[in-house]
């Protein structure tokens, strides 16, 4: 699969520093699940990391943890690496999703339906499933706040792009025209949304009560 | 050993010092790594927002990771200080959160286990490493200065850009540079 968009260099620094919340650092893992180049990065920046932590400063331990520390190594195992789990190529996009437990699917408007995925929202970030029919058209639409998606599955289109399987959109605070879900097969994507999604136009306002994302 | 002066230790690498670990349990291997380690993860770890009683507490937490799981380690991924580096943010994440984003990290750092046909292998972690400590350093101070407070501090982009005072446009844009850069560097040198 050729992967077209990526998240930005911010994205994966604040993923690899781990500030990303956890419905963003899923949505981010999906796409690094697809991803060799962007995985690439993450060792890269994972790298300077370890350089900026080597090449810091120090703060002394006390003598007391240091010796604690001695002490427990008697009783600290060292543990036995478990062989990698064997996993089928076409099983790694969903891997990281399948730590989450998820809802069921629910229709939101006309070919679109939702599923909420269990992950912890007091951040305010919400992480669903979202599936779309082929040929789905959708209004034109606002994003307020951050809304990160992974496609899983077939592939839609905005004035921004085509979007397909791996590819990731980051539509903070943007307007998308003229969206619609390719002909073939349905669109799946992995959406964490933080604020809310704003439908524009005529359209967007006459089913806006009914779609709500 | 002078710590303070902010020497790595390279003879034994620290590589070689995990590696004795995982052999043969060897404890002054582990107390030279914890006298180099343990006082700049504790550093992060305050830098991150860690009060110092229990900054103290995680890094002595994060050294006896590295001794129980000496074996997760492979030199073939990244340097001893990239590995001990996540095991401090994992630490972290996990004392203020308790989620599982640790899990999603192991899971990514699996894909690579069992994707062997990385390009950037053509050269060895350690040289490799060597290249992105180069990179770095030849940063301009203000990207760098950015790459640290998102790396050590953990924090936000808008906190970075509050603090240092500058719009969040070129936090962000700093940012990028630094990486594209970083990176331009690397595939030169490739
Ligand atoms: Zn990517």
């Amino acid at each position: 699969m050729t992967i077209v968009h990526h998240p930005s260099e911010e994205t994966l620094v604040t993923f690899v520093a781990g500030s990303l919340c956890e419905g963003n650092s899923l949505v981010v893992a999906t796409h690094l699940a697809h991803c060799n180049e962007c995985r690439s990065a993450i060792r890269d920046m994972t790298e300077l990391a370890g350089g900026i932590l080597e090449q810091g400063d120090v703060t002394e331990i006390t003598e007391a943890t240091r010796n604690a520390a001695l002490d427990k190594l008697d009783d600290t195992p060292i543990e036995a690496r478990p062989d990698p789990i064997a996993m089928a190529p076409a099983d790694r996009p969903l891997a990281p999703l399948s730590i989450y437990e998820g809802g069921k699917w629910q229709w939101v408007g006309p070919g679109v339906y939702r599923q909420f995925i269990d992950v912890p929202n007091d951040t305010g970030t919400r992480v669903f499933m979202l599936k779309a029919a082929p040929g789905t058209r959708l209004p034109d639409h606002r994003h307020v706040g951050t809304e990160w998606t992974c496609i899983l599955k077939g592939a839609f289109r905005h004035d921004h792009g085509r979007f397909g399987a791996g590819d990731f959109d980051e539509a903070d605070g943007r307007h998308d025209h003229n969206p619609f879900v390719e002909e073939g097969e349905a669109c799946i994507c992995l959406v964490a949304l933080n604020g809310h999604v704003e439908m524009t136009g005529w359209l967007g306002r006459l089913i806006q009560p009914f779609v709500r994302l | 050993m002078d710590q303070s002066s902010g020497n790595a230790l390279t003879d034994p690498s620290p590589e070689q010092l995990i590696d004795l670990i995982a052999r043969s349990q060897d404890k002054t291997a582990f107390t030279i790594l914890f006298d180099a380690y343990a006082p700049r993860v504790k550093y992060f770890l305050i830098r991150n927002g860690a009060s110092s009683a229990s900054a103290d507490e995680l890094a002595q937490e994060a050294l006896l990771t590295v001794w129980r799981k000496a074996h997760y380690f492979s030199a073939d991924r990244g340097t001893a200080s990239s590995w001990i580096f996540t095991i401090a943010r994992n630490l972290r994440i996990d004392e203020t959160r308790r989620d599982k984003r640790a899990q999603l990290y192991a899971m990514v750092g699996e894909f690579d286990d069992i994707d062997p046909d990385r390009p950037d292998e053509l050269v060895s972690a350690t040289e490799h490493a060597k290249r992105v400590r180069s990179a770095m350093t030849q940063l301009p101070d203000d990207q760098l200065e950015v790459v640290k407070w998102s790396f050590v501090e953990g924090a936000a982009h808008s906190e970075i850009a509050e603090r240092l005072g500058l719009p969040l446009g070129t936090v962000k844009s700093r940012l990028r540079l630094a990486m594209r850069r970083m990176r331009k560097s690397l595939e030169d040198l490739a």
